[in-house]
């Protein structure tokens, strides 16, 4: 699953053979990247009492927990970015998801476990519908998702009536499930929180994927050669329906995380994510062209950005600063990137 | 495929690190609090009423977290804040941005937590999504100070905002006792529809000029705060109304905009222009006054000053006598304060 395995008839023997000591770096780069910024945030961090302030226990799972909505929604736009696509639209499923769960919830009087299996079906199915026009209309993917984007928001707006609906907890009507109050709390001696546990989950589950199923092996000959690929007998459209229903909903159960994280769901929610989740896979050397990356490394990224926000933050840098170094990151990553397809 | 083994093993290690922070719990820390405690069991005194206090001998770490830098209004609060604590030797401030967003506003402050930050000012995006993070500060007896926007319960140590409703009001007696004494027409131009600002400086303007039944609102528009939805709905107005005497915006953004719409028609001269929020800032409503653009503007407070201020209170004076609530006043600036008002209100 890292770029050497790939399949990419477009590259001979003697080519790979050349070039592959760099190639063998940027497969690793982004780990190389979490392992650097680990060490710097460590070095940098502010120390109290002797101790590494950084190291704190509770400030590491603040990390995971801060990261495991964009990193839910990062692995699913790696798969859609493994395919040579794109989805712009996971800002705006969250938003859709997380409204959709709290009204629910709260005016419709679902249980829990009703309102999750819905809201990750809307999900599903707004993803795979992106992904069916997608392939039969022959259109870019980032057209398609765009419009997707507009008109989740749209959905959202119209299903809330424009406002954010605030959960509200107990027995009875109008009032939500206890449980769904769990996605907002932390186990295991009120330490780790459970959005950290569903990223966990969720990265473990896409990793078994990628190393293990047929479909993973035809999204990365899909990525790499689409017309190759089909001549092969992979179905096209199948694939992308599929990565787009993943993609579609994982960033719907980010919503869903969102609202229980946050008490509310709200049409506005996740307004530029998809950005982020962009970044962390563009970090985690997936490449925009297709058919190279990796789900680790996605995950990579996503702690990556994480960790650098988390430092930053404990420095007191300016907030506009951090805007500035954040860049700067993004485009040495994404610059790694333009010299492999060089190199290659 | 060279290196099979070592690939494999090093793609596990953004998941050993997560793993590694998903673990690291058990073996550090045995309470479920954040950061050092007996910091914050020092600043219990603050927050709760009990205790001791390091007074005017201690050094504090006070946290500043804002909803949206990015308007105008809240950059000045920073800024305000920022400048506030300069003045003060024992205070350090550490400022972070939610751009908006609550999840972001969340992790500022547990990130605030884990620097074990001695009293925490927040200006909430949104109320219910940070209620719970407040709470958790208010809690760990750090103190809090909410700023304009209020959160969904009283776990808090002071609310400092100012009166919409007021401040509409007074511009509604502006218009009614100084601009318009013998009656006249007004043009209102009302911030975005369901905010509750716009809502409150409407129903305060109508307030205020009910003691006068000569000045009448003879038409409405909605510019959404922005100079330019002001502008074009302006236009529209002044053609739709060939008598008017006065432009009431609910900001001075939009009422900036309704001076260029009667500046391309020709007719800046016949009427007069009010704003609300008066920034301290080159583009804002109190410059906008000075040059004579606008007639009047009433400063909105941000509040940045007197959170500072109860800070000080708090942590210096170990005072535990704090109102719950403290509404800050509106001022009118006319072109005869203008300048000093700038100057007061720390513009550059």
């Amino acid at each position: 699953m890292t770029a050497t395995q790939t399949p990419a008839p477009a590259e001979t023997m003697s080519e790979r053979r050349r070039f592959r000591v760099p190639e063998r770096f940027f497969a690793l780069q982004s780990y190389i990247g979490l392992v650097l910024v680990f060490a710097a945030a460590i070095i940098f961090s502010p120390r109290r009492d002797g101790e590494i302030v950084f190291l704190d226990s509770n400030n590491l799972l603040n990390i995971v927990r801060a990261v495991s909505e964009i990193g839910i929604i990062a692995i699913g736009m790696t798969f859609v970015i493994l395919v040579a696509g794109i989805d712009l639209s996971v800002g705006a499923i969250l938003g859709l998801a997380a409204t959709g769960a709290a009204s629910l919830l709260m005016v419709n009087d679902f249980g829990v476990v009703v309102t999750i299996a819905i809201v990750l079906a809307l999900g599903l199915a707004f993803g795979a519908l992106q992904g069916l026009i997608t392939a039969k209309l022959g259109l870019q993917s980032f057209i398609v998702t765009l419009a997707g984007l507009q008109i989740a928001r749209g959905l959202a707006r119209i299903w809330s009536g424009g406002q954010g609906i605030p959960l509200a907890y107990g027995d009875g009507p109008g009032l939500a499930p206890e449980s769904f109050a769990l996605l907002n709390s932390r186990v295991f001696n009120g330490l780790v929180p459970i959005p950290a546990l569903i990223f966990l989950g969720v990265s473990i589950i896409a990793i078994l994927v990628v190393r293990h199923s047929v479909f993973a092996r035809h999204v990365y000959a899909l990525g790499g050669n689409e017309r190759a690929a089909k001549l092969s007998g992979v179905n096209v459209t199948a694939i992308k329906v599929t990565v787009f229903a993943i993609c579609g909903m994982l960033a719907a159960l980010a919503g869903i995380i969102h609202a229980g994280q946050l008490n509310q769901g709200s049409p506005n929610d996740g307004i530029g994510y998809e950005l982020d989740a962009i970044a962390a896979v563009v970090i985690g050397g997936t490449s925009l062209m297709g058919g190279v990356g990796t789900v680790t490394g996605t995950i990579a990224g996503a702690m990556l950005l994480g960790i650098l926000n988390n430092v930053l933050a404990l420095n007191n840098i300016d907030s506009n600063i951090q805007l500035l170094i954040k860049g700067l990151i993004i485009i040495l990553a994404a610059g790694l990137q333009a010299f492999r397809s060089r190199a290659r | 495929m060279r290196h099979p083994r070592t690939t494999r093993l090093l793609t596990l290690l953004p998941l050993a690190s997560l793993g590694l922070a998903l673990t690291a719990c058990g073996v550090e820390s045995d309470a479920p609090g954040v950061g050092d405690d007996n910091e914050t069991g020092a600043e219990a005194a603050a927050g709760t009423g009990a205790g001791d206090c390091a007074g005017a001998d201690g050094e504090y770490l006070i946290g500043m977290s804002q909803a949206n830098v990015a308007e105008p209004y809240r950059q000045q609060m920073d800024d305000d804040i920022r400048a506030a604590v300069g003045e003060i030797p024992q205070f350090e401030v550490a400022l972070a941005d939610a751009a908006q967003d609550n999840a972001k506003q969340v992790s500022d402050v547990e990130n605030f937590l884990t620097q074990g930050i001695d009293l925490l000012i927040i200006s909430p995006n949104e109320a219910a999504p940070l209620t719970a993070v407040v709470e958790r500060v208010y809690a760990e007896g750090i103190p809090v100070i909410v700023l304009d926007r209020k959160i969904e319960s009283d776990s808090f140590t002071q609310w400092i905002g100012a009166d919409n409703k007021e401040i509409g009001k007074a511009a509604g007696e502006y218009v009614a006792n100084e601009l318009l004494p013998d009656g006249g027409t007004v043009v209102e131009i009302k911030g975005l529809p369901g905010s509750t600002p716009a809502q409150e400086r409407s129903d305060g303007f109508a307030e205020g000029i009910a003691g006068n039944d000569g000045v009448e609102i003879i038409a409405t528009g909605v510019g959404d705060w922005l100079r330019e939805k002001g502008q074009s709905q302006a236009e529209a107005l002044f053609q739709a109304n060939p008598e008017i005497d006065v432009v009431y915006a609910h900001n001075d953004p939009m009422a900036e905009g309704a001076y260029l719409a009667a500046q391309s028609a020709g007719r800046e001269g016949e009427m007069e222009f009010i704003g609300i929020d008066g920034l301290p800032i080159p583009s804002g409503g109190i410059k906008a006054v000075e040059d004579g653009r606008l007639s009047a503007t009433f400063i909105y407070p941000t509040g940045g000053r007197e959170a500072v201020e109860t800070a000080e209170k708090i942590l210096i004076d170990c005072s535990t006598d704090v109102e719950k609530e403290w509404v800050l006043e509106t001022q009118l600036v006319t072109a005869d304060n203008a300048a000093d008002v700038y100057t007061e209100l720390g513009g550059q």
